[in-house]
């Protein structure tokens, strides 16, 4: 069962009393919130997520409204993993912000049988394209167009790697667009399904696009890497796409990744093997229809 | 002996006897992890199941999470292992005697419960009057105190007569240096040169752990000295691991344990210390032995332990925190600083702590 | 002042380029060396139980890479050695066990 199926009244019972178990790529969330326009929010933007029937599910989170002590008359919203409360809390209209914050923060956090890259990751004819980037390169709001435009999203957020096997998870989250990007995507995407924008969160005005339905259908679908582009979007500039040397890839992989330290060895090897294996790249863009032209050449001709 | 809720019955059952998970429901294991993971013993019961041959008979998503737990706990062992490499590197020398402490110990003593132990700091005991020493030898090789209010260096220094915790500028674990097992401020006095005289090595010359008796009794007087008890299920399982263990490896070990606790007069903390591994992890401590312990607590204070101790080591409820346990946490919370400091102390350290409550740093706190 | 490689068989070492990426793994930590650094780690596993001077060092790489002595060398080396020796890949040993060779 998938959540568009839960008639809208009775899905906020759902979520304020034993809450929604949903499946998120290979983990298992469990959202409890009181807020109406949280659940509003999700109805539509978690439509196409499986309900977890009869599995473990590994994240319990919470996002509660309440008044403070120092500020008694506007409510704020608290976000709980398993009671514990890792952030501060924010305005009410933010309570989607941070639940998707809150989640990815509890996935980077204790997931450790997973290499966890700070990347995005989509997929084409069972090859997967990793876009690892820092924060501010433009890489969601290139993901999101490349998840439009006929690749299979995996996430614009994490590249999961097994590292015994060498398979990507895919893990299609909600992309959460910030400022400008917004609007770009609102032009260039008219199809795609966004939320709300949320202004003045802590990154700015975020709104958040919900996964391409066939993406998320088939999120239990693994696949090797198979290309590795450090993307930045730098405005007005000519499309460049150079190869990288082997010891800047595996460099600036290292440095992306969420637990390369915890995992140690494994991680040394598993970013050699994906160094030696893939095709790496430097990509400086402003333009989309350049990048996809580009991008199609290089998946469908290598 | 006790009465445990539904909740902790669970998470009590899996540590005692591991194989009892395997007719765990869904529902169980999902509840069972999070209070694993609350009393940070994810990589413990990884281990545990490892050891049975069970990791591939549990539910993937369960193994999964314990995994990664355990991978963590390495992680950990092996940054602590690694400092503890560079502050002999970093003494070499200058003949001063380092002791090993807690978590650091154990790993070094291969203790069981140790294999899958998660912990952070390394700590260590060097002799008082050589502190200063170690201090100025450590900031010049590249270690920086961490960064820490002028209240709280205040009170390290003047009251605790100990350093504030020392990271090195490149590296994450913090180092806590001490000169003796029980804290300055509190009532207890004992002499830390018998601690040193009485350490033993293990493997290398350069640094010593306590000996068997010894960590037993700081490992009580953390407990029940120190702490507030809230989630510190981890110590109670090292000092259940120790008292099942120590026993096999030297059969005089109950009457030097009792002799011991009471030469430092630390009879007290390991009074509790056996009565609440005996609840439980049920740990075969010959029967009324605590009773030849001197400084025993009395009768009235044994039936307060007894109803507050459990609610506060066992995890709350991660849905359904019971109020009585969250009121027993708070006492225990007062009774952890009116035991360690001296009443005068108390009064202002705990105003201090309270306007901080209220008024929290600006900083938001996240720690990994 | 006499030096020898700690653990360097522990060591994981890929060469990309000219660039060497070295995971230690009792530190855990993973170090980008170049072809100089690289060598002396080398020269100093070379005799395991051995230890060099500075000068030894100095003049095995000078052979090594062809290169004419030039003063700011032996200080680069130096630094190298202190850094090397701060990270836990070599360590400094009091006695002169080369001198016999």
């Amino acid at each position: 069962m998938r959540v568009e199926q839960i008639p809208a009244a009775s899905f906020f019972s759902l979520l304020s009393e034993e809450g929604l178990r949903i499946r998120l790529g290979p983990f298992n969330v469990r959202i409890s919130t009181n807020l109406r326009h949280l659940a509003e929010q999700l109805h539509f933007l978690y439509a196409h997520y499986e309900l977890v029937e009869d599995e473990i599910t590994e994240f319990h989170v919470k996002i509660v409204s309440k008044r403070s002590i120092p500020r008694p008359f506007s409510a704020s919203v608290h976000f709980l993993v398993d009671d514990q409360e890792p952030f501060p809390p924010a305005p009410v209209n933010q309570a989607l912000a941070i639940l998707e914050w809150g989640i990815n923060l509890a996935i980077a956090l204790r997931t450790n049988h997973l290499l966890l890259f700070h990347s995005a990751a989509v997929e084409r004819n069972g090859n997967v394209l990793l876009l690892p980037a820092w924060p501010g390169s433009g890489k969601t709001t290139l993901c999101t167009v490349l998840a439009h435009r006929g690749f299979r999203l995996f996430s614009d957020e994490f590249g999961l790697m097994d590292t015994e096997c060498d398979e990507l998870l895919p893990v299609p989250r909600l992309m959460s667009l910030k400022n400008q990007s917004i609007d770009v995507i609102k032009r260039y995407l008219p199809e795609a399904s966004m939320g709300q924008a949320i202004p003045h969160t802590q990154k700015g005005t975020v709104a958040h696009v919900r996964p391409p339905q066939e993406s998320i259908e088939q999120s239990a679908k693994t696949a090797k890497a198979r290309w590795i582009i450090f993307p930045k979007w730098v405005a007005d500039s000519p499309l460049r796409l150079e190869r990288l040397p082997q010891s800047e890839a595996f460099l600036l992989l290292a440095s992306n990744s969420f637990n390369y330290e915890i995992l140690g060895e494994a991680a040394y090897k598993a970013v050699t093997r994906l160094v030696k294996t893939c095709h790496c790249y430097k990509l400086v863009y402003s333009d989309f229809d350049r990048v996809l032209t580009a991008l199609n050449e290089l998946t469908y001709g290598g | 002996m006790g009465n445990f809720s539904n909740h902790q019955k669970l998470l009590r059952n899996a540590l005692i006897d591991p194989v009892s998970v395997l007719d765990y429901s869904i529902s169980e294991w999902e509840l069972l992890l999070r209070l694993v993971r609350r009393v940070k013993l994810l990589g413990h019961l990884a281990i545990e199941l490892e050891r049975r041959g069970l990791s591939n008979k549990i539910p993937v998503r369960a193994a999964n999470q314990l995994r990664s737990g355990l991978i963590r706990a390495k992680k950990f062992q092996q940054l602590a292992r690694w400092e503890l490499d560079r502050i002999t590197w970093a003494l070499k020398g200058m003949n001063i005697p380092v002791v090993v402490l807690k978590g650091g110990a154990y790993m070094l003593a291969r203790l069981p419960s140790a294999e899958g132990r998660f912990f952070i700091d390394l700590d260590i005991m060097v002799p008082q009057e050589q502190l200063d020493q170690v201090e100025a030898c450590l900031l010049k090789r590249g270690w920086r105190h961490r960064e820490i209010s002028t209240y709280d260096e205040h009170y390290y220094r003047a009251w605790s007569q100990e350093i504030p915790a020392l990271i090195h500028r490149e590296r994450e674990t913090e180092v806590d240096i001490h000169h003796t097992i029980a804290p300055v401020t509190s009532r207890i006095r004992l002499d830390a040169r018998l601690l040193f005289d009485d350490a033993i090595t293990v493997g290398s010359p350069e640094y010593r752990i306590l000996c068997p008796v010894d960590m037993v009794l700081h490992c009580s007087v953390n407990l029940f000295q120190n702490n507030e008890l809230a989630d510190d299920l981890r110590d109670l399982l090292d000092l259940h691991s120790m008292l099942c263990v120590f026993p096999h490896e030297d059969t005089q070990f109950w009457e030097k344990m009792i002799s011991r606790a009471n030469q430092l007069r630390l009879g007290r903390p390991l009074f509790y210390g056996i009565w609440f591994t005996r609840m439980i992890f049920q740990t075969p401590v010959p029967e009324k032995i605590e009773n030849t312990l001197n400084q025993k607590p009395g009768l009235f204070s044994r039936w307060i332990m007894n109803a507050l101790v459990p609610s506060a080591l066992l995890p709350l409820h991660p849905d359904y925190p019971a109020r009585f346990a969250q009121f027993a946490r708070f006492l225990l919370y007062l009774r952890s600083h009116w035991i360690r400091m001296p009443f005068h102390l108390l009064i202002s350290h705990l105003a201090y702590k309270c306007y901080l409550r209220l008024r929290p740093p600006s900083k938001p706190m996240i720690k990994k | 002042m006499f030096w020898r490689s700690t653990d360097f068989t522990s060591l994981l070492i890929e060469e990309w380029e000219e660039e060497f990426i070295v995971f230690q793994p009792t530190s855990g930590k993973t170090h980008f060396l170049n072809k100089l650094g690289m060598q002396l780690l080398l020269e100093l596993d070379k005799y395991h139980q051995s230890a060099y001077s500075e000068d030894q060092i100095c003049q095995c790489l000078l052979d090594r890479f062809q290169l004419q002595s030039a003063p700011h060398f032996l200080e680069q080396v130096k630094k190298t050695l202190r850094r090397f020796e701060e990270l836990g890949l070599v360590e400094q040993v009091k006695r002169d066990p080369v001198s016999a060779r």
